[in-house]
């Protein structure tokens, strides 16, 4: 099966690697002990058989699955686990991205070659996912490297997964082939071959050529280019949703948004129903909230403010934004409302701000559209310098918003907005603690209803991947979060 | 002579030190840090807090040997230079000149064949207007050729690819990479006929748009020249035409396109991001772009030094062969 990729993998070391792309072709050649289940969306043995967690839930015990080899056929053990935590701890390794998530785990040990136990700091509702998701590289070939930054095998990995490490082509591709000894069986495609192609109007002529037998596509290809005979006797579309969404952040800090009836009105001045129609076809769901629409700690019942630019008018009125010096802006203690819209210049966040400007100016707000590099964005917003802000949240299910709304990150954390609710904070210090998934996902749901009542963000949409692949694959199921390639197999 | 060309190179290497001390600077200005970058991609995962990141970020700028005051850094960076090292990347840990010689050959048959392509085309068409100005064809040539100058070449290159390349119109040509693959099991001529066939869509677009330079600039020296008494001597003393020009004209009204020679040079290796990235060609274009985004100071820095110190050379070379070609101009005065 042949497939591409939007870029060249940086490293294909999963401890090493940050990128999106690297992770995708490790997660098959690599395991963790643990792994998503794609139905449940619940946690599942991988490499680990089953797991013990002590009553503090500071002491998680990890029973690993018998008979699991190395591709090279060294054999899998619990010294590998504690080798890769050592690994990601050390200073000299270059895995800031790995050493990050772990921060909070005091010590990893191996009681047996069987048995690895994660000691955790303190109680936390992700720990279990924090460790049993730990990318494992293996101790045998790793142990005697020099450096391990340097090591050849960070460009020929050797894993545990269903397939094993070809070849790569720098900036050409990388190829895959099934592992023959996989502990759980071997899978149905045999070779997997990613080309690195970075344009997506090119992917998308090689998918029709036949070169490429799998792509995601744009939804403005999937509306006009596919709907012809050709395509569809050759290939399948499906779309899903990944955890993620985008959204307008209204910076508190700044005179203008400190008053929640301007952001109120600002929401209100972006018709969603439209911008979905018309910029992406549809191909989403308009989100009001910071999980997972499609999750279990998603309150459908809570929903955005609907396109109103009366009440918008009205709300701006009310909070002392009216135009005082005739001069058809609005403005209030002698400052016009004039506010710059940061943004990264990709298509759609350019054509959103031009919309939003069109908008908000028949209501006397100037907006200054400021698109920018994706790097010189996140400065502006780490530092705090921006009045709005266009972005978006890829989340992790189960996911711990607290570096996004807490208070105490308003400084220096992910709260960049400044949002500052006392409410808020109590509901996600307890989020932290609560085990239980139930009462987790309720109050997930009652942070949600402050969000709602209070804007920090005006959140936009979750938007759906769109994938094409050749009808020569079987056993496809789509799930919620997409499709797993593991278990296709070919006619 | 030699005293001034002694002269000359020592003179480059002060040019040099500016010319990368100001693409240090001006790179470590730019906002984004490689240390933080690391953890961009890494998405939330435990209880992340501002201060722990910071620790990380800390350990990874110290790796990266960041954490050193600027001058150091800079010395280190020349002191490593003297050796031809050029460190290591930021992204991968693989030795930058390792990189770079993966794509320079690359870039180099690109932009060989393509600069080639340019002059051989818009030199003598260049002449061939000047030798018949204002005729019809002159007028014709003149326009065509602005009009290829103003297409962008990432529009062009899509209807190349669609038209040319793509699965609904005509499918001549491949529209990804260099060679094919399993190209290197065929003989050298299939090899070489396999790059060609990819080359033809890049060429295209990276040709096209510099015939107008070139071609007006040849035009307008050979005009310059024509007009000139001793011409008229040769026609007046009954030189044939073809005569005149090929050994009066000619010879004379290519000497501006020595001041070319000086950026050829870094020309033949700076790549096209665009056109690169388009037909996805592994090389220097992409290359730089994508060290650039990443912050990967090492790669950054080898790029600018070796692009600095060929565009150093270029202009000397091609100050020496005025010297050569045109015995008016002499470096005597200058001893």
């Amino acid at each position: 099966m042949v497939m591409n990729l939007n870029a060249d993998p940086t490293i294909l070391n999963p401890i090493l690697s940050g990128d999106y792309n690297a992770a995708f072709v490790s997660s098959f050649i690599f395991e963790t002990l643990i792994e998503y289940d794609n139905e449940t969306l619940l946690y599942k043995p991988l490499l680990a058989e089953s797991w013990d967690v002590s009553g503090d839930h500071k002491q998680f015990t990890f029973h690993l699955r018998k008979g699991v080899h190395w591709q090279d056929g060294q054999p899998f053990t619990a010294n590998d686990v504690v080798y890769s935590f050592n690994a990601i701890m050390d200073p000299k390794v270059d895995a800031a991205g790995s050493r990050v998530s772990l921060r909070d785990v005091e010590k990893v040990e191996a009681p047996d070659d069987n048995t690895v136990r994660f000691t955790y700091a303190r109680p936390y509702f992700r720990a279990l996912l924090v460790c049993g998701t730990m990318p494992i590289v293996p101790k045998h070939i790793f142990g005697a490297a020099v450096d391990f930054n340097k090591d050849p095998h960070n460009r020929m990995p050797v894993g545990t997964g269903p397939y094993i490490f070809k070849e790569w082509k720098t900036k050409q591709k990388v190829v895959l082939e099934k592992n023959p000894k996989y502990w759980g069986g071997e899978a149905g495609i045999n070779s997997l071959v990613f080309r690195i192609i970075e344009d997506s109007a090119v992917a998308f002529q090689e998918l029709k050529k036949g070169e490429i037998d799998f792509s995601e596509i744009s939804p403005i290809k999937w509306e006009r280019s596919t709907d012809t005979k050709v395509f569809e006797e050759k290939f399948n579309k499906v779309q899903y949703y990944l955890p993620s969404f985008s959204f307008i952040g209204w910076n508190m800090r700044r005179p203008f948004f400190g008053d929640k009836r301007v952001r109120h009105a600002m929401t209100m001045m972006i018709n969603k129903k439209d911008i979905l129609a018309k910029l992406l076809f549809g191909h989403g769901v308009i989100v009001e909230g910071d999980q997972y629409y499609f999750g279990d700690a998603y309150d459908k019942s809570i929903v955005s403010d609907p396109f109103d630019p009366e009440k918008a008018a009205q709300l701006l009125d009310e909070a002392g934004w009216t135009d005082h010096d005739g001069d058809g802006i609005r403005d209030k203690d002698g400052l016009p409302f004039k506010f710059d819209f940061y943004s990264t210049s990709s298509n759609f966040a350019t054509q959103l701000g031009s919309i939003l400007r069109e908008e908000l100016l028949k209501v006397g707000v100037v907006v200054n559209l400021r698109p920018l590099e994706f790097n010189a964005l996140i400065r502006a917003v780490s530092e705090r310098d921006f009045d709005a802000v266009m972005m978006g949240w890829a989340l992790p299910l189960d996911n711990d918003t607290y570096m996004v709304w807490h208070s105490s990150e308003g400084d220096k954390g992910s709260n960049f907005v400044g949002f500052a609710n006392p409410e808020a904070d109590k509901i996600l210090d307890k989020v932290r603690v609560e085990f239980d998934r139930n009462r987790r996902n309720e109050l997930f749901r009652a942070l949600q209803k402050i969000l709602h009542d209070e804007q920090p963000y005006t959140f936009l949409f979750n938007q759906a991947t769109l994938l094409a692949y050749s009808k020569r694959f079987t056993n496809v199921k789509v799930y919620k979060t997409g499709v797993d390639i593991k278990e296709w197999k070919v006619k | 002579m030699f005293t001034y060309i002694f002269k000359r190179i020592g003179l480059i290497i002060p040019t040099f030190i500016g010319i990368t001390l100001i693409t240090f600077l001006i790179i470590q200005l730019a906002p984004g840090d490689p240390a933080a970058m690391k953890l961009q991609g890494a998405g939330p995962g435990g209880l992340k807090s501002e201060a722990m990141a910071k620790t990380v970020i800390a350990q990874t700028r110290e790796l990266y040997g960041l954490n050193e005051p600027l001058y150091k850094q800079y010395g280190l960076w020349l002191k490593r230079l003297v050796t031809l090292d050029f460190g290591e990347s930021f992204k991968d840990h693989r030795p930058v000149i390792d990189k770079i010689k993966e794509t320079l050959p690359i870039t180099l048959t690109l932009n060989i064949i393509s600069i080639f392509i340019i002059y051989l085309i818009s030199v003598p068409l260049g002449i061939f207007s000047a030798l018949h100005p204002r005729s019809v064809i002159d007028k014709i040539t003149t326009f065509a050729l602005f009009v290829l100058y103003s297409l962008p070449s990432f529009w062009v290159a899509s209807l190349l690819i669609v038209f040319l390349g793509g699965a609904d119109y005509l499918n001549l040509f491949p529209i990804v990479g260099f060679v094919s693959d399993g190209a290197s099991a065929l003989p050298w001529y299939g090899w070489l006929g396999n790059v060609a066939w990819h080359l033809v869509l890049p060429v295209m677009c990276l040709t096209y748009g510099g015939f107008a330079f070139l071609s007006r600039l040849s035009r307008a020296s050979v005009l310059e020249v024509i007009r000139q008494d001793y011409i008229r001597t040769a026609r007046a003393k009954g030189l044939p035409r073809w005569k005149v020009v090929y050994k009066h004209v000619l010879r004379n009204a290519m000497i501006p396109f020595l001041t070319l020679m000086g950026t050829l040079l870094p020309a033949l290796l700076g790549g096209s991001v665009i056109i690169e990235q388009i037909f996805s060609i592994p090389g220097m274009g992409r290359l730089s772009f994508e060290s650039v985004l990443m912050r990967d100071y090492p790669t950054i820095m080898a790029i600018a030094a070796i692009d600095g110190v060929l565009t150093l050379v270029g202009i000397l070379i091609s100050d020496i062969l005025y010297v050569v070609v045109d015995p008016r101009i002499t470096f005597n005065k200058l001893d």
